[in-house]
């Protein structure tokens, strides 16, 4: 088994409800559940739950092979910035043959599979995002 | 009491398929006079747990050499090569090592090389950027498309890797000892759009050391190590800008300004895993406009630099220092630096963490 059950569930609010840190002492956001400011270290911080709602900064296609072909497909990474204004890089996905993601594009998050041990072994789920349809 | 560079050898960047950690460690060893007349060992290595299933490297190369002296591996990704040196420094100037071989030495390329990109990738955070889908060319390549968009044009990532190559050419220990032109881009491997193969390090195995002591070899040419520092960033995905590299454009600028030096007089490594990296460095630094003219930078990585000498990753470090060592004291690629000050810089990731030494001779 190559993947922990604990080390996934530990992590849970950041990577299954996006939960954002709010420091108190230099008022800055920050994207995970942190106890630490990552800006100006302070420990007074309070947490958030983000709508999951934003916009692409920049985006690539990422045709680098650092697993098997079936484990990561070629993908899109982006850096995308939440409607609470956080930062967070994760994957597009969903993204339609007639649709382009782009500077600008709005996103919102979905629960998707991240890695899995086996056939049979601990599947990891977290957050991607995809094309918001306006429509 | 100050820290010395008396000495040091590396072996050949390369897919060594025939030698372990320990065939590399003991080659380079061997070749370098002064290695093993030492009473401490610092090994830098970044990868053994992955690639060798082998915990405790520094010991059992110790065993293999047939040392008893103390030893300690030094592990701080793409950076341990700086970190095993700065640790030396303060062995020796602390009094607790007299004379401290430092040994860089990694082995990546006993897997698939989709295997080796995946250890390698675990420089960035696992939970939060890796699980993530985030690897180290997706961040070089948005970096590259931040340039892009303040004006610097394509060809100015290309004129790196090209002059990287052609300094490679006349370096014995590169990986990648040919030229290459810019129409190489053309039909290049893109690995995340617009940054391609030819905008990446070279993965490849490699050891290098050099010998760290409290004084000067009265029979032998030494430099001294006059300044180390290191500076952690924030996370990339936190920045203003992925291409902000704030913790290298700092001590960077720190040690230029505290020592009255210019880049254009100065033997400078830079670190250059993806070429967006040393180009938006340089640009923050006043080197580089969007014309990226490269040509007043003559003792610029010598050595050919991450891209084409090669990046066996826990060793590169020590390469390095070796490689400015070398062109303080003798010859490089046929050159000797004019300056007796000499700039080393390596981070880990997109500037994760960033540090600089400064020797002297």
């Amino acid at each position: 088994m190559k993947l922990s059950p604990a080390q996934i569930w530990r992590i849970r609010e950041s990577q299954y409800r996006l939960v954002i840190t709010v420091c108190e002492s230099c008022g800055k956001k920050s994207a995970f559940k942190r106890s630490v400011c990552p800006f100006c270290g302070s420990g007074n911080v309070k947490h958030m739950e983000s709508e999951g709602l934003g916009k692409v900064l920049e985006v690539t296609k990422v045709l680098y092979r650092w697993a098997s072909s079936d484990e990561r497909p070629p993908s899109l990474v982006a850096v995308v910035e939440l409607d609470e204004g956080v930062k967070v890089v994760g994957e597009i996905v969903g993204v339609g043959t007639d649709e382009e993601v782009k500077e600008g594009t709005r996103v919102e998050a979905v629960l998707r599979r991240y890695a899995s041990d086996d056939p049979y072994g601990v599947i990891y789920y977290g957050i991607k995002f995809k094309p918001l349809k306006t429509a | 009491m100050g820290a010395y560079i008396v000495g040091g050898a590396v072996a050949k960047v390369d897919r060594h398929f025939d030698r372990g950690y320990r065939d590399l460690a003991y080659e380079v060893t061997k070749e370098c006079s002064g290695c093993l007349d030492v009473d401490y060992i610092v090994v830098s290595s970044a990868l053994p747990e992955l690639t060798a299933h082998q915990v405790d490297l520094g010991t059992h190369i110790a065993q293999w050499l047939g040392r008893r002296v103390p030893v300690i591996r030094v592990e701080s990704g793409e950076t341990s090569g700086l970190a095993a040196v700065d640790l030396a420094a303060s062995l020796v100037a602390s009094g607790r090592g007299r004379k401290v071989l430092v040994l860089g030495v990694e082995k990546v390329t006993d897997y698939p090389t989709y295997t080796a990109n995946y250890f390698y990738s675990l420089m960035l955070d696992y939970e939060f950027e890796v699980l993530r889908g985030v690897s180290p060319p997706a961040y070089a390549a948005l970096a590259m498309k931040e340039l892009m968009k303040d004006g610097v044009r394509r060809e100015c990532f290309s004129s790196w890797a090209v002059r990287m190559h052609e300094n490679a050419a006349s370096i014995p220990h590169a990986m990648l000892r040919f030229k290459i032109s810019y129409d190489s881009f053309k039909d290049s491997q893109v690995l995340a759009e617009p940054l391609t193969l030819h905008d990446s390090f070279a993965l490849g195995d490699g050891a290098a050391a050099v010998v760290v002591s409290n004084s000067p070899d009265p029979k032998a040419s030494s430099v001294e190590i006059l300044f180390s520092a290191a500076e952690v960033e924030l996370p990339a995905y936190s920045r203003e800008r992925i291409s902000d590299l704030n913790a290298s454009s700092k001590l960077l600028k720190l040690s230029l300004e505290r020592y009255g030096l210019d880049l254009r007089r100065v033997a400078v490594e830079l670190h250059d895993s993806y070429t967006p990296y040393p180009i938006a460095i340089l640009r923050s630094l006043g080197y580089l406009d969007s014309e990226c003219d490269l040509s007043e930078l003559e003792y610029l990585n010598v050595s050919g630099g991450l891209k084409a000498r090669g990046h066996p990753i826990g060793a590169t470090g020590i390469y390095q220092v070796y490689e400015v060592f070398k062109l303080l004291t003798d010859k490089l690629g046929g050159k000797t630096s004019p300056s007796d000050y000499g700039l080393v810089h390596s981070m880990s990731g997109p500037d994760n963490v960033s540090r600089v030494l400064i020797l002297r001779r």
